[in-house]
């Protein structure tokens, strides 16, 4: 346990002294003020470009099209950039020989893995939370009228879809060497589960589901009961990925 | 006692056989230096101690405790310096072996007092810069300091002089002198004088093999050839001594090289003399006439022929 706090203490210091978490909490507190602000400038913007003769007619914005923009930034750009930042926690690490040390010091390859994994989910969660915060606070400073149900769970499985990501990468960056083929295989990864899409019968086991009906669950008529297979899915696969790097880290030579 | 017994041990990589049966011991306070070409298999030798690499049959032993292949027990009486110590850049000295005594299990003031001690013994005490900014000899000490932060039993050095200047290879195996009062040290190296200068004991790594092994003293008694060289003002004159030489029955062997000639003979004191004795009655004006001490060398030379 003292190992691992340990471990964990030195991730910590790594992202803070690299700026890679400062860098992180501005793009996500970016995210957090552009989704109530786009939603609210928006139909401003759209008439100041309005050509003579045409006009652009855009209903008053609410607080939907506020978490909607939110959703659309952190199931995108947000989700990618957690992905970014912690593509090569262990392949760099790997690359460089810095953990050689460590393990003849007698650190335990798991505690290694675990021990980023909680890190980097940390990290997500901090920036979510972050992001979440701040789309909040304007939300209801500048649509305070509007009724919104479900934003907390909504927000919630979006967070546990960026666990399953997490551990999607550290499972390949367990069996591949390069930052970059890892990359393409989390790529690739996600692209077979938007490829399950296609067929109806797989979409209540997507665990996709979770980052793509995120403001249709905002609907009071939305059924939560239709996603507990995909979030017992996404659970189950995350473990089973944390399992497999354990495995193939175990196995690596150093 | 042994500090490291190695037994019957094989490596193989695919097809290739890296380590090929290899035994040895490491008595407790000596320096074992490991000799052989690159692609030896000093650094799988190394990482198979460690427990970084599993061997395809043998046996380790670490004081007396059998080495396992992953997680290995063993390693908490090993200290271990790679040839390129590899640190995070962003830490400080005493941040990084903070964070290794930790992982070690150390108790806090422990880790304090250790990291004063070895920092000192590094020359490293009064260094607050971040290791980002540290040159390579700096790296070199701080991966010592490191390496003998659980006062290890055994300290393995994967060619730790290599890369450094002489003013940085002294001072390593400066420490490393220092640092046998307490423990075993594997030394692995290029650098034959740095093995002369520190060994107790050396072994020989040929093509996985191990083909020399003992204390500095014996094995040039044994296999060092006596060897006197004779200097000459002109080739000529050389040539004129070797023709002589050459049909002499009392000489095992002449090389010339230029204006000058090595003569190999059984016997140093003897058959000198016979030489001096030959040179005299020829005539031939010497330059030059030293017997030569049998060095770490020559006998390296001699068992990788």
């Amino acid at each position: 346990m003292r190992a691992y706090l340990a471990f964990i203490k030195k991730e910590g210091l790594e992202l803070i002294r690299t700026y890679k978490l400062l860098l992180m909490f501005l793009i996500f507190f970016a995210f957090g003020v552009m989704s109530p602000l786009m939603a609210k400038l928006m139909p401003d913007l759209m008439s100041q470009l309005a050509l003579e003769g045409i006009e652009i007619s855009l209903p008053e914005p609410s607080a939907i099209d506020c978490y909607a923009q939110f959703f659309k930034n952190l199931t995108q750009m947000g989700l990618l950039v957690i992905v970014l930042m912690f593509s090569g926690m262990l392949t760099q690490e790997l690359g460089k020989g810095t953990l050689v040390h460590l393990v003849t010091k007698g650190l335990p390859k798991s505690t290694i893995l675990l021990a980023k994994y909680t890190v980097a989910s940390l990290s997500w969660t901090a920036c979510l939370l972050l992001a979440f915060s701040v789309t909040y606070g304007y939300t209801v400073y500048l649509f305070s009228g509007d009724e919104i149900f479900h934003l907390f769970y909504s927000v919630s499985v979006l967070w546990l879809f960026g666990l399953f990501l997490l551990a999607v990468s550290s499972f390949f960056q367990t069996i591949v060497k390069s930052q970059a083929t890892q990359l393409i295989l989390v790529a690739f990864c996600i692209g077979g589960l938007f490829l399950l899409k296609l067929f109806p019968k797989m979409e209540e086991y997507n665990p996709l589901t979770l980052v793509t009906d995120n403001v249709a669950m905002l609907d009071k008529a939305y059924d939560l009961t239709s996603l507990t297979i995909p979030i017992f899915m996404t659970i189950g696969l995350t473990i089973v990925l944390l399992l497999g790097s354990l495995l193939a880290f175990f196995k690596k030579q150093l | 006692m042994n500090v490291l017994e190695v037994k019957s041990l094989t490596k193989q990589f695919g097809t290739k056989t890296v380590l090929r049966d290899i035994s040895f011991t490491i008595p407790s306070q000596c320096i074992f230096g490991f000799l052989g070409q690159n692609g030896a298999g000093k650094t799988t030798t190394m990482k198979l101690i460690l427990g970084l690499l599993q061997a395809n049959s043998g046996e380790i032993f670490v004081c007396g405790e059998p080495v396992v292949y992953g997680n290995t027990k063993t390693n908490r009486w090993i200290g271990y310096l790679p040839d390129v110590p590899e640190f995070y850049s962003y830490m400080t000295p005493r941040e990084y072996l903070s964070l290794c005594g930790e992982i070690t299990g150390l108790a806090k003031d422990e880790i304090r007092s250790r990291c004063d001690e070895l920092l000192e013994l590094v020359g490293l005490s009064k260094e607050n810069r971040r290791i980002g900014g540290f040159s390579r000899g700096m790296k070199q000490r701080l991966g010592i300091a490191q390496a003998l932060l659980n006062n290890p039993k055994l300290l393995i050095c994967d060619e730790p002089t290599s890369a450094l200047d002489p003013v940085g290879r002294k001072e390593i195996l400066d420490v490393l002198l220092k640092a046998k009062e307490k423990t075993a040290i594997l030394f692995s190296t290029h650098i034959l004088t740095d093995v002369e200068q520190i060994c107790d004991q050396v072994a020989i790594l040929h093509e996985g093999e191990l083909v020399l092994n003992g204390s500095l003293e014996d094995l040039k008694k044994q296999h060092a050839k006596n060897q006197i060289r004779l200097v000459f003002k002109e080739e000529h004159q050389a040539c004129q001594l070797q023709s002589l030489l050459v049909t002499d029955a009392r000489i095992k062997e002449v090389h010339q090289q230029d204006t000058t000639l090595n003569v190999e003979v059984n016997d140093l004191e003897e058959d000198g003399r016979y030489l001096l004795k030959v040179i005299l009655e020829s005539g031939v004006p010497i330059y030059q006439f030293e017997v030569l001490e049998p060095t770490l060398e020559a006998l390296f030379m001699e068992v990788i022929a």
